[in-house]
């Protein structure tokens, strides 16, 4: 049997698609981008010049905070998906489950009668089981209604989103304010500041140890390997004795628990109380998915993603701002690297031999 | 001489006619494996061809870069002299070839007639003509003896069924060369006698035929040559007249392979496995298995045998727990199995080796260390440990995966090399190694050496005797006549969901004519 040369593995693995693709997409996708400016009239180089600065530069890398503070709930947003999807669970349901994790951790921080100290972990944790719940609702109606899950996911975003909505609107409004947001939490609530004048709040930390944790626990232990079984083959870890439908009961409910303690902490981090369409409007849920489904639902590759989406996002303004791209360009061109990434470099890179890629497909039954 | 004689030997003999195919210096590398290695192939018009080789020699490789599914690293395909660069199957369909896959390449959310005319449908005014191509592909069934009900999906067929579909596939399109890699793994004599009468007759018709198997008798049988494949290179070929199963046997590994071991007879103990009145319906709803009871008792292997869609897999699937019975009962040394799970069962002292090793038994895009652990990533008992309060011990896992592809011989470049890239026999080897591993009370074998080569079905013939000598029980499911011959100490005979028939190891024994028996009675005759 011959074994594997250490170095050998090693240079293959630098050089394996999986790590190249995305570099020759985000090359690619500059390309074309300095067409596009040269096209319309912009000076690529200073217009590039001002991306890099918007996403990681500023006075006191100001852009970097604010790049980093956007990551946090897109990264959690992905490993949220990820887990779930490591199992071949889909949960669309992402986005509801966010917004009723930020609402309930807003109405313990508001409403119950709990001690300062006990307060902000009491309404951490109501945030995850929210969505937590709301997860394990469309798994139960997968399992006992017939409702398949990619389905019922995304179909309870709407009651979530608009049951937020309506207790911001008319109960729980804090009239005052002339808006359509709860009042403000108490400061004992809120999440501290990592920097303070920035946006950054510690749950970038928290969301970093999770993608860690997630990242072990899928690799190195147990109840990982037969989530990635279930994933590759559901057939397969049925036959080797996985209780895939309990399996799958705990993966939504991890997924939409994690899904819940982001809403939670942009809510008590970033906004220090609910705000209608805060939550929805920046699209972290699709986003987070994007990450996720790029990343193969790799924690790990989560992180690299749900960065890179944010800070090609915070560039963009700081394209418009430092070389007045207009937003719209600066638009195209994020979406441009997003679609040039999703094609894994194919469109770029010459195809080897196409031969593992018909092999992977050969067999189907 | 008359014309027609003069033809077929003109044809069978070298001319100056070019062959209807031809390779030369065919390369195809996969990383860290040269699957083929320079390999030059000549094929006859008219010529019945089989292709040899250990698991891994690289059969299927080279039929596949033939096929169009692999482009070459180097070397030439032509076919009747004009060379060819198939860039697809498509191109290779449009020149005339055609090709029966080892892992089958059927839409399996289709039904078997759609399968079947999938790129040549029958038309009606533009639209597919349902009702032609079912009558068409009954037809063609009827024909050639390959009974399949065109209306059935593909996915609810068992492995031996999907296998007809696969040939009648080919048929269906009436190429001029025909790739056949492993079509009889599971098949039973009699439908490998009429698969075989088709190959005459289209060899006959001045087709070409490439014919892959690891049955030697079956080359001895129908091939006109034999060519050996041996790491990547043509070891030999060998016109079969002047050729013998041991001379074979020699060029394909080098040695003489061992003769099966001998079965001594011995007593058996308690009944391990009870079924009783066990009725299992299909997907459809019909009484695929309609009330069998039987008992294996301890140091006793019993065989199922039986023509494919007789009921068998879905027997076995009822009693290894992956499909739910509507009556009747299962009992694990004597214990109620009905409503546990099946990873109590797995814990009561079951293990399966299942027909279907692609879709069950593996999964494919994970590593060969992944597949081999299923099943015993939670058992704490074994040595090395695999894993340790929940958390999984690398450096057991490798040593325990390392450890079963030394002792099963399996082909892979590490082990972690995902299971796709083996060869069939290697794939079939891991869920052997893996089931075998986990020294069961009750082993259930489904068809486990279909696709290995002689030498590894000789060694798992070896260790399913080993189980049994070692006062544990064997349920033997297989196509192959002589393996159910040569192995069981009883012999239970399934035709239209019930067991029609039982022979002893000694009746068999005794009778010379043992192996018609069982034929007739799979075919539904009475004893
Ligand atoms: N897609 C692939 N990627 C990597 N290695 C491969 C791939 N396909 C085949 N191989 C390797 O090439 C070698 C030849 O495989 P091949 O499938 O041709 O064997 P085979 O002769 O058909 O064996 P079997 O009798 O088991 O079917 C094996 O070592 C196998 O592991
Ligand atoms: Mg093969």
């Amino acid at each position: 049997m011959s074994r594997f040369r250490k170095g050998a593995a090693l240079w293959g693995s630098l050089t394996a698609p999986a790590i190249t693709a995305p570099i020759f997409a985000v090359l690619g996708a500059l390309m074309l981008g300095a067409l596009l400016m040269l096209a319309t009239g912009h000076d690529p180089l200073a217009a590039y010049r001002a991306m890099l600065e918007g996403a990681l530069g500023g006075r006191q890398l100001a852009n970097l905070m604010a790049t980093l503070a956007r990551a946090t709930p897109i990264v959690g947003m992905g490993l949220a998906i990820a887990v779930a999807l490591r199992g071949g669970y889909l949960n669309l349901g992402g986005e509801g489950q966010l917004v009723l994790g930020g609402l309930a951790s807003a109405l313990v921080a508001l409403y119950t009668p709990l001690p300062g100290w006990l307060l902000l972990p009491a309404s951490l944790i109501a945030g995850a089981l929210a969505g937590g719940a709301w997860a394990l609702l469309a798994a139960g109606l997968d399992r006992w209604c017939r409702v398949p899950l990619l389905i019922g996911t995304l179909l309870l975003n709407y009651p979530a989103r608009y049951l937020a909505s309506y207790l911001v609107n008319h109960p729980l409004r804090d009239v005052a304010s002339g808006m359509s947001q709860t009042h403000r939490v108490p400061e004992a609530v809120e999440l501290p500041r990592l920097i303070a004048g920035t946006r950054l709040h510690i749950g970038a930390l928290i969301v970093l140890a999770l993608v860690l944790a997630a990242a072990w626990i899928v690799r190195r232990t147990r109840v990982g390997y037969e989530l990635r079984m279930t994933g590759l083959n559901p057939s397969f870890a049925r036959y080797g004795g996985v209780d895939t439908v309990r399996l799958g009961f705990g993966a939504m409910m991890l997924s939409g628990g994690i899904a819940g303690l982001v809403g939670a902490m942009e809510v008590l981090g970033t906004h220090h109380r609910f705000i209608d369409n805060a939550l929805t409007g920046p699209l972290y849920a699709w986003t987070g998915l994007m990450a996720a489904l790029l990343a193969g639902s790799s924690p790990l590759g989560v992180l690299a993603a749900g960065l890179f989406f944010a800070a090609v996002h915070t560039g963009g303004f700081g394209m418009e701002r430092g070389a007045q791209v207009p937003r719209e360009l600066s638009r195209v061109l994020q979406a441009l690297m997003i679609l040039l990434i999703a094609a894994r470099g194919q469109l770029l890179t010459p195809r080897r031999g196409g031969s593992t890629a018909a092999a992977g497909k050969a067999g189907a039954t | 001489m008359t014309a027609a004689t003069a033809v077929t030997a003109g044809a069978a003999a070298t001319s100056s006619v070019s062959p209807a195919l031809e390779l030369r210096g065919i390369v195809k590398r996969f990383p860290g494996v040269l699957a083929n290695d320079h390999i030059d192939l000549s094929v006859e018009r008219g010529e019945i061809r089989a292709l040899l080789g250990e698991n891994g020699a690289g059969k299927t490789t080279l039929m596949r870069v033939l096929y169009g599914l692999y482009p070459p690293d180097a070397g030439e395909i032509q076919l009747a002299g004009q060379t060819q660069h198939f860039r697809s199957p498509t191109d290779a369909i449009e020149a005339g070839l055609g090709m029966v896959h080892q892992h089958f390449m059927l839409f399996p959310s289709l039904t078997v007639a759609e399968n079947i005319v999938y790129g040549r449908e029958p038309r009606r005014w533009g639209f597919i003509d349902r009702r032609t191509a079912a009558r068409q592909v009954a037809a063609l069934a009827e024909r050639y003896g390959l009974e399949v009900d065109p209306g059935a999906r593909v996915a609810d067929l068992s492995v031996g069924l999907r296998q007809r579909v696969e040939i009648l596939k080919t048929l269906y399109r009436d190429a001029q060369v025909l790739i056949l890699d492993e079509p009889t793994a599971v098949l039973t004599p009699q439908e490998r006698q009429g698969l075989f009468r088709v190959l005459r007759e289209l060899a006959g018709q001045g087709k070409t035929v490439i014919f892959i198997t690891h049955k030697l008798q079956e080359v001895m049988e129908i091939a006109d040559r034999a060519t050996v494949l041996r790491n990547g290179r043509v070891e030999a070929t060998v016109r079969i007249a002047d050729s013998s199963p041991t001379e074979l046997c020699r060029y394909m590994v080098g040695r003489d392979v061992l003769p099966d071991p001998i079965r001594t007879p011995k007593s058996a103990g308690d009944p391990v496995l009870t079924v009783a009145d066990l009725v299992v319906l299909d997907n459809a709803g019909r009484r695929v298995v309609d009330g069998v009871s039987f008992e294996v008792r301890a140091g006793e292997i019993v065989g199922l045998a039986g023509v494919a869609g007789n009921g068998q897999s879905e027997l076995v699937a009822a009693i290894a727990g992956l499909r739910s019975a509507t009556a009747g009962r299962v009992m694990l040394s004597q214990q109620d199995a009905n409503t546990t799970s099946i990873a109590a069962r797995r814990r009561a002292g079951l293990a399966y080796i299942p027909e279907d090793r692609n879709r069950v038994g593996l999964a494919l895009a994970a590593s060969v260390a992944d597949n081999l652990i299923m099943a015993d990533q939670r058992n704490s008992s074994r040595t090395p440990r695999l894993s340790k309060r929940g958390v999984l011990s690398r450096a057991g896992i490798e040593r325990y995966a390392t450890d079963l592809i030394e002792r099963f011989d399996i082909k892979v470049a590490s082990t972690r090399e995902a299971v796709g890239n083996l060869s069939g026999g290697n794939r079939q080897k891991v869920v052997a190694a893996r089931e075998l591993a986990q020294e069961p009370i009750v082993l259930i074998a489904e068809q486990p050496t279909q696709g290995v080569d002689v030498g590894a079905a000789e060694s798992i013939h070896r260790d399913l005797l080993a189980v049994r000598d070692a006062g544990r029980a064997v349920l033997l499911s297989s196509a192959e006549s002589s393996e159910i011959l040569s192995l069981c100490d009883r012999i239970l005979v399934m035709f239209e969901g019930r067991i029609v028939g039982e022979l002893s190891a000694e009746a068999v024994g005794a009778d010379p004519a043992a192996e018609a028996t069982l034929g007739l009675l799979a075919a539904g005759g009475a004893t």
